[in-house]
């Protein structure tokens, strides 16, 4: 009879399909990593998860858009005289197929980005070898998460219905008004927002060999700290 | 604390101020001293100046305690463990001294300093507090705890890891940033992060940590999309014809880069050569010398000429302008430079005499004037020329102690080099003074001033850059760094300087004589001239004398 540690090692060592794959990163991130650090390179590994960000954003935005606020942005900038009337029913017109246009960019140019800061501080800081495809993987089945944090916001907005109700901390200051100072403040810790920083962490790890802790340092230090420094800040 | 600690820091301290009292004798530190005292005592004298009330406004004071705090604490985490006398070490470090006994000890100066500090504080900005005494003391306390933590983190970061302390150092870096920036904007109002940057948009620099909903809602983004699409219909003929412009440059780089591409000639050998001359070029620019040229066979020989110039130190001479003529390119550049600036002087006199001549003659002193704006900018040629006419010892680099044991005084050497630059410089300036003579309106005593200015400029001028080289070349020889771009700048301002005796004696002599205009004019040109010669020639003479100084040191 075999060892339960080398059942592990086996079925870790053996690969596992793209369904289980998404749906072991919630579970088990540090296996899924390791098969894609020894696999070659497949491009599904990144362009799935990007187009089901995309798909499930598309299927949220509707509910996640508050008609209220939309207007009272486009109004102030009418009265900053920024834009001219024409301009303002225009931005109207095509709201929802400008976002669903720039969410599925974004998704796309947003998968690379972070993948080129996971290279970036790979090579440059931790003075590691690994190709930017790789960084690319694990990016892209990383955003996994961001679906299901899509959609709990989706489920979220349409329960209370309160579309700018988040999986945060903010959740418990949401009869403040959205644009106050501390629901803004508290929306920042958003869970799913965290947990994918940790994974991104394990992601790092499993590509350069450091310790969990110094891709933390690294990984929370950028997805963390850079983004409270630069909304402290700006 | 130890009561001997204490007796030996006060021992120490008499010991420093008798020491500084003996230094106070020197004059650099006496001037020093002085600097501070006077310092104070302005501030102190203004003290009750608004302006002084404004250095102690409160975003000022917590900017300050900002600075103090931050400062100390990486000051003392850079020290990575406690400064102290090599004597301390040998005598504290080994006796019966606790640990808290000898950081209170290195401490005590520091104290010290806090209520000196204090004391000047409140001697300066005491009328500008309400309760003067209370902030001195609070200042005080607070310096002492900035200095507590500066010797806590020295000792912490003497306690860690090097690695460690490297990441720790740029963190407390970047902290210390955000604290800066964070205080600039809520006490000045002042944005060091632009505010989009907390737009929902930049969020998408955080992908895959964001709420994707909440940035594609962004305004920034819609009205960003305002500018492609939305505004009306697309103009088609303008995206046709850009859509053409760009992919027929593209066509054209690519099918460049196919073309480079197809060669199958070896590259390597020809560009070893290439890289070869390139590197000597710059050795032989960083020396000062020319760039070499590849000439396809060797420069003709010139015999002598028995003319009696060029005999004896005359040779020299001679020796430069067969240089002249065999710098063919250069000459025509320098040809083509002149002719252009005196060219363009010229225009503008002949426009002027024209236009004056219509309007029945400009007066007398507006014509004089304007004669003397162009006489002025001749003059300015010769700060140009100078790089141009290099035909002196600038060239003679290697030949330098060859030429020491000729038979000839250093002085009349000397004049050998200097004379065909400075000629050649006349001569370019003259395609300018002769149409300038022409054309203004210039009495005698003018025209001869003019005749005899401008050599004396040339020389001047000549002499300088020389003078340069050759305190250049004896620091090499005497294994010195090579001048700096620092010294090259005070070359420059020295080009000027020379000049500065000369213009002062002229405007003293002719505000003296202000009374009669034509003896102001006449006594104030000439003074000026004697001064300037005088000038050159105490440059020549400074160059003979490092001319010897180069050959010393070569020998040494």
């Amino acid at each position: 009879m075999m060892p339960e540690s080398l059942q592990t090692i086996e079925a870790a060592a053996r690969p596992t399909s793209l369904g289980a794959r998404l749906l072991n990163l919630f579970v088990s991130p540090a296996l899924v990593f390791d098969e894609v650090t020894v696999a070659p390179p497949r491009a599904v590994n990144w362009l799935v998860p990007t187009l089901l960000v995309g798909l499930s954003g598309l299927a949220v935005l509707g509910s996640t858009t508050s008609p209220e606020q939309t207007a009272a942005a486009i109004q102030q900038l009418l009265d900053a005289g920024t834009i001219t009337q024409d301009q303002a029913a225009s931005l109207t017109l095509h709201w929802q197929n400008v976002s669903g246009l720039a969410l599925c960019l974004g998704a796309f140019i947003g998968t690379f980005w972070s993948a080129f800061v996971l290279w970036f501080i790979g090579h440059v800081f931790l003075k590691c070898r690994f190709g930017f495809i790789k960084a690319l993987e694990v990016a892209g089945l990383t955003a996994t998460i961001l679906v299901l944090g899509t959609v709990v916001t989706g489920l979220l907005v349409a329960a209370l219905g309160d579309a700018s109700a988040r999986p945060a901390l903010s959740l418990l200051l949401f009869k403040l008004a959205p644009d106050s100072p501390i629901r803004v403040a508290f929306g920042v810790l958003d869970c799913f927002h965290l947990w994918t920083t940790g994974v991104l962490t394990v992601g790092l790890s499993r590509l350069t060999g450091v310790s969990l802790k110094e891709a933390a340092f690294w990984v929370f230090g950028y997805w963390v700290g850079v983004r409270i420094t630069l909304i402290l800040l700006a | 604390m130890n009561r001997a600690l204490l007796y030996l820091w006060l021992a120490l301290l008499r010991r420093k101020a008798l020491k500084f009292g003996y230094s106070l004798r020197r004059p650099t530190s006496l001037l020093g001293f002085l600097a501070v005292v006077s310092l104070l005592g302005f501030l102190f004298y203004f003290r009750h100046e608004k302006i002084m009330g404004e250095l102690v406004r409160r975003e000022n004071l917590i900017g300050g305690a900002l600075v103090m705090l931050c400062g100390s604490l990486f000051k003392g985490f850079l020290q990575r463990g406690l400064v102290c006398e090599p004597a301390d070490i040998e005598f504290l470090f080994t006796s019966p001294f606790t640990q808290r006994q000898i950081i209170l000890y290195r401490l005590l100066p520091n104290y010290l300093f806090a209520v000196l500090q204090s004391l000047v504080f409140i001697g300066l900005f005491a009328s500008h507090f309400q309760h003067p005494v209370l902030t001195a003391l609070c200042l005080a306390l607070f310096q002492i705890a900035c200095f507590h933590l500066a010797t806590a983190a020295a000792i912490f970061g003497g306690s860690i890891p090097q690695e460690t302390h490297y990441r720790l150092r740029w963190m407390m870096l970047g902290v210390s940033f955000v604290i800066g920036a964070m205080y600039l904007r809520m006490a000045w109002g002042f944005r060091i992060v632009p505010a989009f940057c907390s737009s929902p948009a930049v969020q998408f620099l955080f992908y895959p940590a964001v709420t994707v909903p909440d940035s594609v809602n962004a305004i920034d983004v819609h009205r960003w999309a305002l500018g492609f699409a939305l505004t009306g219909t697309i103009p088609v003929p303008q995206l046709w014809h850009s859509t053409l412009y760009f992919g027929g440059f593209a066509l054209a780089a690519a099918a460049s880069l196919w073309l480079l591409l197809q060669f199958k000639t070896s590259i390597f050998e020809a560009s070893l050569g290439t890289t070869s001359r390139v590197a000597e070029n710059r050795r032989r620019l960083k020396q000062g010398r020319t760039t070499t040229t590849e000439s396809p066979r060797a420069p003709h020989s010139f015999g002598l000429p028995r003319s009696v110039l060029f005999r004896g130190v005359g040779a020299i001479l001679w020796k430069n302008l067969v240089a002249v003529r065999r710098c063919k390119n250069e000459m025509w550049v320098a040809l083509f430079f002149v002719l252009t600036y005196t060219g363009f002087l010229t225009a503008l006199q002949f426009i002027y005499y024209h236009l004056a001549k219509k309007a029945g003659g400009a007066p007398l002193y507006e014509a004089r004037a304007f004669s003397s704006g162009i006489a002025a900018f001749l003059a300015m040629l010769a700060f140009f020329l100078q790089r141009i006419f290099p035909f002196d010892f600038r060239r003679d680099g290697h030949h330098l102690l060859s030429f020491r044991t000729l038979p000839a005084t250093p002085l009349a050497l000397t004049l050998a080099e200097i004379a065909v630059p400075t000629t050649l410089c006349l001569a370019a300036q003259a395609c300018g003074v002769i149409p300038l003579i022409i054309f203004g309106k210039f009495d005698w005593p003018t025209l001869v001033f003019i005749v005899l200015g401008y050599p004396a400029i040339s020389l001047a001028l000549n002499s300088v850059w020389n003078l340069h080289y050759l305190m250049a070349a004896a620091k090499h020889a005497e294994g010195q760094a090579s001048s700096s771009a620092v010294g090259m700048v005070m070359v420059v301002a020295l080009s000027f300087l020379v000049f500065y005796p000369a213009g002062w004696t002229t405007v003293k002599v002719a505000n003296h004589f202000i009374g009669d205009q034509t003896l102001a004019f006449t006594l104030a040109a000439a003074a000026g001239l004697l001064v300037q010669y005088s000038v050159d020639l105490l440059l020549l003479l400074a160059m003979a004398r490092l001319f010897q100084r180069v050959e010393i040191a070569r020998e040494s």
